[in-house]
């Protein structure tokens, strides 16, 4: 006797806006008559935090998880108890998308995969039969993203790089005290960037004394998760690309373009617990391995 | 793979250009000139042997010191994870190709087994093999093969969302509505552009972009176009010239495949690209890496060169002014340094009009930088070719340019290049230059290959190909041989092989070109007379069939244009000398007889007899010479027609007595095209002619037997061993009883002029007939034998047709009142009527014949072979 439980939504990118209307059926394959004990639907939202061993202090070194924060929590009845006739049943069902209303609701946040900080939003479906039976339950992530805003006046940022400029710290090339003559010029078209457009920008070698070997863009995450008892701070790679490969023609400008990738991505955040906030690293390697970086913070919106 | 290529969806607003056929032209050549001895590598972790797939999300890489990352990236760019990819090396040029097809394969059998990740991954690795640049001679080719490879991944991704999108309905991409795509489509599309974008090294990332830069239709059609336009710039940063020009030739072949004549603009562009980079070609990175791999300055060059041309070749056909552009772009090489690459792709990419307009200028910029330059002679040649077609008109600057030219080329170093520049140029010269300007420029040629101290012979057939052009271009072919430098050059090399190769050549074109039909030109005559004697002298025992044809036409079209107009003594010298010079060619002998003969004939009314004696003597003189007696015999008879048209009896008869001495060694087959030939049908037409010939011929008075070479010829036939059935024997007897029966007419049927026949020396003469009469009834009674024979042979056909045949000479010339001819022509006609078969006809139609004979004894035999 078997029997399968699956949700399927009605969009096929499962992308949800608050306020929107989750829709969908909740399909029950059965080879035989199924007897249960009610089937219900729940929607749950939570922030999941990690506090990096590295930075986590004795006071938690017994635990470095800290409690999940709910973001929503409803749960609807599907059928009541009875009987499942035989084949494939669809259940459809609608549920509101709305945060809980409470002071201290973060509200929905925009789902977001990190490596401290993960906001996740999941249908479960579960139908529970009798004691000598095991309940059956599917499950079914989907996604929020917050409304698109007016997009903002850009702010773009130029800057020349050159060992002048260059600040200590600039990597192993540093200490070895060779530093080649060079005159490097970035441009990125602005710092508040919204998320389903290409991060622009180009990028000019207008003197370098020794070959380059490559220059890339790196778009790097910096979570804090804050508690009473501290907080932690990281800045992890999220994606690095190659915008220039060899030894390229010097007063060229070479076009940044970086696609903000999905899920790994969010608005910028800040809240009283955790904080997500993004950089881009332009690095250019020298032939002999040599790397300068340049920083820039950036602003993540969803705007159109 | 060619195939997929071409089916590829291709939207024309313009049919006349078809990019992809012109590409796959392209594609051929490369794959055809671009090839390698040198060991190949391949990476990919998906031929056979192959391990594990590697991890190639770096995207959750966790590493929080920026430096150590950078580190292990850096290891990463030159290596892949050593784990799961495998380096196969010492690859042969065969094998790397096989693999490529290999992975090929396998990203088509990934994709059919739901695994499209892996085959993403495949098409990934194929594109990295781009950025390895370590066989360079092989590059275009790998180039190529490797696009093959992404076109067809490309396709797999379209045709799976357009399936997804429409179904399996047959809708062309530029049908295709962005707004009706449904959803899930569109995901799965936006999907794979998130997967592309995030590739992590710039050169698959752009690769992969353009194979599936028209999936972009599933998400907006407006996308597509600025992705071009930012393609175009992202290929910047590209910092080897050669990975980033093939990395241009494949964004255009894609857009061309969208777009057709609308992408021609994208040509343009990365032409304008490219040409900002250009100095990066000429890095001293780049110098030291060819270098390391053991290839020349133009050989690495010529690398760039399909590439350039494929660029130029769109860029040509949007520009609606070519001029201004070939304006801007001679300026630009003007300007430049190392020029030269940029300079054969604009000679070779442009079209003749324009170049032929600028031909000046660009003679002047090559002649700035002519020491340094390593494209030079595929330039000036290229530059050659151009002025080839320039229209004919005869001006200063032709020879302003020419000057140019020469002052360029006679500088150069190699003389194969040398000569290769010469070729175009000399075809240039003779259709555009004056004659004297001709023979400079020929005299500067032998001056310079005598200067350039190698042994000339090994340049031998490029000098061939130089005398060649000439002889093809200049519009009076003779005005060549009154040049004085035009012979030595020909004469230039040395080995006998090679000059008879010239002498060919030349002879061969100049036949071809001549239109003249006659050459009076003493030196012309005396040139060609050389070359002949080079073929002539060539020819030795082994020399093949085939070889001999050709040279003994070739000398035979020499020997018949050649006229000396009213000149016969010179013109029978020349023929005396052609005599002597070429003896070793029975064709080029006959030839001379005939000619000797015409002349004779030509010169007849006008002249005195001594000519036509002396021509006479000629013939009887060269015949002899002869290898085949059937040739012998056939101009012997023909001397004998000559020698009586011109009552030169004694001439004639001596002819005809060599003949019927020469009979016997007639052979039974002669070779022919190689193949044994039968020559009875000849012989038969020949001693027909003879015997035709003996009615008018005079009988020889002073020897003691009549019918004097009549005799020596029945003689000689009953010396040779006959097969008695064989037709041919019979035939000839029957043909002799003919002739026997015309000569004792009182009036023969035709005479010559001037010749006294028989007829009238003899007057019927008693002794004459009965003489006559004696070899008809011997020929009569053999006759009778070989009717037997044929009996005894079963072959009744031959002996039905032979007793008519006979049958009807008895009642035609035989003398019907002899009761003995009226039995025997009874007995032969009884004969015929048994053997009769159901065709008839024959007898029939004498039959007829001999019912309107209105003579008495016609009638006679007439009742009686009725009565029969």
């Amino acid at each position: 006797m078997t029997a399968s439980l699956t949700i399927s939504l009605k969009r096929v990118n499962k992308i949800y806006h608050e306020g929107e209307i989750i829709a969908g059926v909740v399909i029950v394959d059965t080879a035989a008559d199924l007897r249960h004990e009610g089937l219900t639907l729940t929607m749950e939202g939570s922030v999941n935090l990690q506090i990096s061993s590295k930075n986590a202090g004795i006071f938690d070194a017994f635990s470095n998880n800290i409690r999940p924060i709910n973001l929503i929590n409803t749960s609807i009845e599907l059928a009541a108890a009875g009987k499942m006739p035989i084949g494939v049943t669809e259940i459809p069902f609608e549920m509101p998308l709305v945060g809980r209303q409470s002071s201290m609701s973060l509200g929905l946040l925009e789902t977001y995969h990190g490596v401290f900080v993960n906001v996740m939003y999941t249908l479960k479906c579960s139908m529970k039969r009798s004691f000598l039976n095991k309940p059956l339950n599917a499950s079914c992530q989907f996604f929020v993203q917050y409304k698109q805003q007016e997009r903002p006046p850009s702010k773009p940022v130029r800057c020349e790089v050159s060992p002048a400029t260059l600040r200590a710290g600039g990597g192993a090339g540093a200490a070895r005290g060779t530093v080649p003559h060079f005159q490097l010029y970035a441009e990125i078209d602005s710092t508040v960037c919204a998320l389903d457009r290409p991060i622009t920008g180009k990028i000019r070698v207008d003197e370098c004394s020794v070959a380059i070997k490559s220059i890339e863009l790196q778009l790097v995450r910096v979570e804090t998760c804050g508690s009473a008892e501290g907080y932690s701070k990281d800045a992890t790679e999220v994606q690095n690309i190659q915008v220039c490969e060899g030894d390229v023609r010097r007063a060229r400008p070479v076009p940044l373009h970086l696609v903000l990738p999905r899920l790994f991505t969010c608005p910028t955040t800040a809240t009283p617990y955790f904080k997500i906030e993004f950089e881009l690293n332009i690095a250019v390697i020298f032939e002999d391995d040599y790397l300068v970086t340049e920083n820039f913070p950036i602003l993540l919106l969803r705007s159109k | 793979m060619d195939l997929e290529n071409n089916s590829e969806p291709t939207i024309e607003s313009d049919a006349t250009v078809n990019y992809s056929k012109i590409w796959s032209v392209k594609r051929t050549a490369i794959l055809n000139k671009y090839t390698t001895g040198e060991k190949l590598t391949i990476i990919s972790s998906y031929l056979p042997g192959g391990e594990k797939i590697s991890s190639f999300s770096a995207l959750l890489r966790q590493v929080s010191n920026l430096n150590e990352k950078v580190k292990h990236r850096l290891e990463q760019l030159d290596d892949f994870d050593e784990s799961s990819v495998r380096k196969t090396m010492g690859l042969s040029q065969q094998e790397f190709v096989t693999k490529i097809h290999m992975l090929d394969d396998e990203i088509k059998k990934a994709w059919e087994t739901e695994q499209r990740v892996k085959a993403f991954k495949i098409a990934i690795q194929c594109s990295k093999l781009l950025s390895d640049i370590s066989v360079m001679q092989f590059y275009p080719s790998k180039f190529v093969l490797i696009s093959d490879v992404l076109d067809n991944f490309g396709k797999l991704v379209y045709d799976r969302l357009k399936k997804k999108s429409f179904g399996d309905a047959a809708i062309e991409l530029e049908d295709i509505d962005s707004g009706l795509v449904p959803e899930s489509a569109r995901e799965t599309c936006q999907n794979w552009m998130f997967k592309m974008a995030s590739i992590r090294e710039l050169l698959p990332r752009l690769y992969m972009e353009m194979s599936l830069l028209k999936c972009y239709v599933f998400i907006s059609k407006d996308e597509i176009k600025p992705a071009i336009a930012r393609l175009i710039t992202m290929i910047r940063g590209i910092g080897n010239p050669l990975v980033a020009i093939y990395i241009r030739v494949y964004l255009c072949k894609v857009a061309s495949a969208l777009y057709g004549k609308e992408s021609e603009c994208y040509f343009h562009d990365n032409l304008k690209e490219f040409l900002e980079e250009y100095q990066q070609i000429f890095q001293p990175a780049m110098a030291k890496k060819f270098g390391a791999q053991l290839l020349t300055a133009d050989k690495y060059l010529s690398l760039y060169i399909p590439a350039i041309d494929w660029l130029l070749y769109g860029t040509l056909n949007t520009i609606p002014c070519k001029l201004t552009l070939l304006d801007e772009l001679l300026q630009l090489c003007d300007k430049t340094e190392n020029s030269e690459l940029l300079l054969y792709c604009i000679v070779s990419g442009f079209d003749s009009p324009n170049i032929i307009k600028k031909s000046s200028a660009i003679l002047d910029t090559i002649k700035k930088s002519a020491e340094h330059m390593v494209l030079l002679s595929p330039i000036l040649s290229a530059l050659g070719e151009h002025l080839c077609h320039a229209d004919v008109y005869r001006q200063l600057s032709s020879e302003a340019l020419s000057q140019t030219w020469w002052k360029i080329v006679s500088n150069m170093k190699s003389t194969a290049n040398f000569l290769q520049v010469l070729e175009p140029w000399i075809q240039f010269a003779c259709t555009q230059l004056s004659a004297q300007h001709i023979n400079m420029l020929l005299r500067g040629t032998i001056r310079y290959m005598i200067k350039c101290g190698k042994p000339i012979d090994d340049y031998s057939s490029q000098i061939q190909l130089v005398v060649k052009r000439m002889l093809k271009s200049i519009p009076d072919v003779e005005e060549l041989f009154l040049m004085d430098a035009f012979m030595p050059l020909v004469e230039l090399v040395q080995t006998s092989n090679a000059r008879t190769m010239m002498a060919k050549t030349v002879l061969l074109v100049f036949f071809e070109r001549c239109n003249s039909v006659q050459i009076e030109d003493h030196i012309i005559i005396a040139s060609l007379m050389r070359l002949c004697c080079i073929l002539h002298e060539a020819i030795n025992a082994v020399t093949v069939e085939d070889e001999l044809k050709i040279s003994s036409d070739l000398i035979n079209k020499y020997i018949q244009t050649v006229s000396y107009q009213d000149d016969a003594r010179e013109q029978l010298n020349f023929y005396v000398e052609c005599r002597s010079a070429f003896i070793k060619l029975d064709s080029v002998l006959k030839t001379l007889v005939h000619a000797v003969h015409a002349l004779a004939n030509r010169a007849r009314p006008s002249r005195s007899r001594w000519l036509s004696r002396a021509c006479a003597a000629y013939s009887f003189v060269t015949v002899p010479s002869l290898q085949c007696a059937l040739c012998r015999a056939q101009l012997y008879l023909l001397g004998a027609h000559a020698a009586l048209l011109v009552a030169c009896v004694g001439q004639a008869e001596a002819n005809l007595k060599a003949f019927v001495s020469l009979i016997p060694d007639i052979p039974l087959y002669v070779q022919e095209d190689g193949q044994n030939k039968p020559t009875h049908v000849k012989v038969v037409g020949l001693l027909s002619n003879f015997l035709s010939t003996l009615l008018i011929l005079p009988d020889n008075v002073d020897s003691s037997s009549k019918a004097y070479i009549l005799s020596g010829f029945i003689k000689t036939m009953e010396r040779i061993h006959w097969r008695k059935t064989d037709p041919l024997y019979y035939t000839l007897l029957l043909r002799t009883l003919d002739l026997l029966c015309n000569l004792t007419q009182e009036k023969y049927i035709y005479h010559i002029d001037g010749v006294i026949s028989n007829d009238e020396l003899y007057g019927s003469e008693e002794e004459f007939i009965d003489v006559l009469e004696n070899y008809a009834t011997n020929i009569c009674q053999e006759l009778l034998v070989v009717l037997k024979a044929l009996g005894d042979a079963k072959e009744t056909n031959k002996q039905y047709n032979l007793a008519l045949e006979l049958f009807w000479r008895i009642i035609k010339r035989g003398d019907l009142r002899e009761g003995s001819m009226t039995s025997l022509a009874i007995n032969l006609w009884v004969l015929s009527q048994k053997l009769q078969d159901s065709n008839n006809k024959f007898a029939k139609t004498l039959l007829s014949a001999l019912e309107r004979d209105t003579s008495e004894e016609g009638r006679l035999l007439f009742d009686k072979l009725n009565e029969t």
